[in-house]
């Protein structure tokens, strides 16, 4: 059974839904949420770390509704990791991180300290800085020392290189990676998603629109948004980048979100689409099939 | 275009940025990449004389202009309007109370473009927001009112509208989700190839600078380490540095 699950959820602020109906396991072997700017997969995340109560639906943890569950124990199992901006720049990097163990119980939080920061490739001595003084690289280090402080067995990361040089994001996938601990990664980054996440989800404003083997997914999208993220993303010495179909923010309204979008919009895109399972994955699209077809190449 | 030669910038005497040479012809697109700290930014602002309490030598001609030695006079009639800086978030230096029409035609009186006649300003507003693929609507909407996509291509229609022969693009599209990305560059190739723009990128995403620049300059701790043709320099990088940047890509 998974850990966390998310069966049929709608989110929102102040009774304004931004996450429709989403259900979602999170699977051994890394799973990821793939969206742009307001899609919600960073309120996703928010629901399942039971910062946000779903308007309707359940969040699962293990065999409970999230909301009924021992918070307790959901923290130590449950640990976010946000972009490095959270740590407080008053406090020395130690006691950080001996607050996140002593908070978990940990009687012996200061000897644990050097430990923490070892594992994820800090200099022990480095206990005595502040966060201004250390590189990005190494605050986001100091916050992932924090969220395994806990001991958790999964990690709810939010763009957590996205503020980063490529060599040193390089240097802190590979640690993402090195850790033994299940992950949702949330992020804008196609190349992130296909290194640490067995399993993906795409989301178009607030939807679920494509799941599957993340390998699967981008080699050969079914989904129209899928085919244009991943024909926007500029690869080295590739064609330029192609934009398909304009960017302009969704109307509200019934039918298929994407359908303003999408240059093989059809009469039947005014009704919603369902999401069914299309050669192993599961898209919300009345023409995943010849998505599927103009597939593997990345002509336009 | 853009000539440079020996530039070197300071402050509190230490180097920021040194570039021995620099050269942007029209219709030709030039990247300068690195991580943060490199001086690729310093360099960028250093053509416009927008380095403020900094030490700097050596030789920029930019649109024909030595801005290092130019009267405050002088500068002002390239910048902004011959060359044009587009910056990261354009949408914080929009003012947030002014619709984006008023706005772009204040721009446009400023520096003299139009006058007299506003029949002839109106037409060259419409052409300039249709040249980067935004509806004329978009000039009644309040700079709030609109995406971080569509503020960087109004950003670059003010450009053009200012008749900008010389782009410098500071992290143009870093801010920006990779679709709305796409239409950026696309933008900006396009403008390149129809209007013979001379674009200066300053960019830390190598896969995208390959799919558009000329010429690459690579730069570390304020030096460039390294320059040449894209398709070289991103293929066969003779650099250490560059090879770590290359590798680094996820």
């Amino acid at each position: 059974m998974t850990m966390l699950r998310a069966e049929r959820v709608t989110l929102g602020y102040a009774g304004r839904a931004v996450v429709h109906d989403v259900s979602l396991d999170i699977t051994a072997g890394g799973v990821g949420l793939i969206g742009e700017s307001g899609s919600g997969k960073t309120t996703l995340a928010r629901a399942f770390l039971g910062l946000l109560t779903p308007i309707s639906g359940n969040i699962w943890y293990g065999d409970q509704i999230l909301k009924k569950a021992d918070m307790r124990k959901f923290r130590k199992d449950v640990q976010p990791v946000f972009q490095a901006e959270a740590l407080d720049p008053r406090m020395r990097v130690g006691a950080s991180v001996a607050e996140a163990l002593a908070v978990r119980g940990s009687r012996t939080a200061r000897a644990r300290v050097p430990e923490l920061l070892e594992q994820v490739g800090l200099d022990p001595g480095l206990a005595t800085s502040r966060p201004h003084q250390l590189s990005g690289g190494q605050r986001q280090r100091v916050v992932i020392a924090r969220a395994l402080a806990a001991g958790p067995r999964l990690l709810i990361l939010d763009e957590p290189t996205s503020a980063l040089d490529v060599t040193v994001q390089a240097r802190i996938l590979d640690l993402i990676a090195s850790l033994d601990t299940e992950r949702l990664l949330i992020t804008h980054n196609l190349a992130v998603v296909e290194r640490l996440c067995r399993t993906s989800h795409v989301l178009f404003a607030g939807r679920v629109v494509e799941s599957g083997p993340t390998r699967d997914l981008l080699a050969n999208p079914a989904h129209p948004y899928t085919l244009a993220l991943r024909d926007a993303v500029p690869k080295l010495g590739g064609p330029p980048p192609q934009a398909r179909g304009v960017t302009e923010a969704v109307p509200a309204g019934t039918g298929c979100p994407f359908r303003f979008r999408c240059p093989l919009a059809a009469p039947e895109c005014e009704r919603p689409p369902a999401l069914r399972e299309v050669r192993g994955r599961q898209v919300a699209c009345h023409r995943a099939e010849d998505v599927l077809a103009t597939g593997p190449g990345s002509a336009p | 275009m853009i000539e440079v030669r020996d530039l070197q910038v300071r402050y509190a005497g230490r180097l920021v940025a040194g570039v021995p040479e620099l050269d942007v012809g029209a219709g030709e697109c030039v990247a300068i990449v690195g991580e943060s700290g490199s001086g690729k930014s310093t360099t960028l602002l250093s053509l416009l004389g927008l380095t403020e309490n900094a030490d700097i030598s050596g030789h920029v001609r930019v649109c024909g202009v030595d801005v290092l030695t130019a009267s405050p006079r002088r500068l002002r009639e390239i910048r902004g309007a011959r060359a044009a800086l587009v910056m990261q978030s354009p949408q914080s230096a929009l003012s947030p109370a002014t619709r984006l029409g008023v706005l772009m035609r204040r721009a446009l009186r400023l520096h003299g473009v139009g006058s007299g006649k506003d029949g002839r300003l109106d037409e060259i507003m419409a052409e300039s927001v249709a040249a980067v693929m935004l509806d004329r609507a978009i000039l009644r909407r309040y700079p709030h009112e609109i995406s971080g996509g569509q503020a960087q291509r109004f950003a670059i229609a003010l450009a053009i509208a200012l008749g900008a022969e010389v782009i410098l693009a500071d992290e143009p599209t870093s801010a920006l989700d990779v679709t709305v990305q796409a239409e950026v560059v696309g933008v900006l190739r396009r403008l390149r190839e129809e209007r013979d723009l001379a674009l200066l990128l300053v960019s830390h995403d190598l896969a995208l600078v390959s799919t558009i620049a000329d010429r690459v300059l690579v730069m570390k701790d304020g030096e460039v380490v390294e320059s040449g043709p894209a398709a070289r320099v991103l293929t066969e990088p003779s650099h250490p540095y560059t090879r770590e940047l290359l590798e680094a890509l996820p």
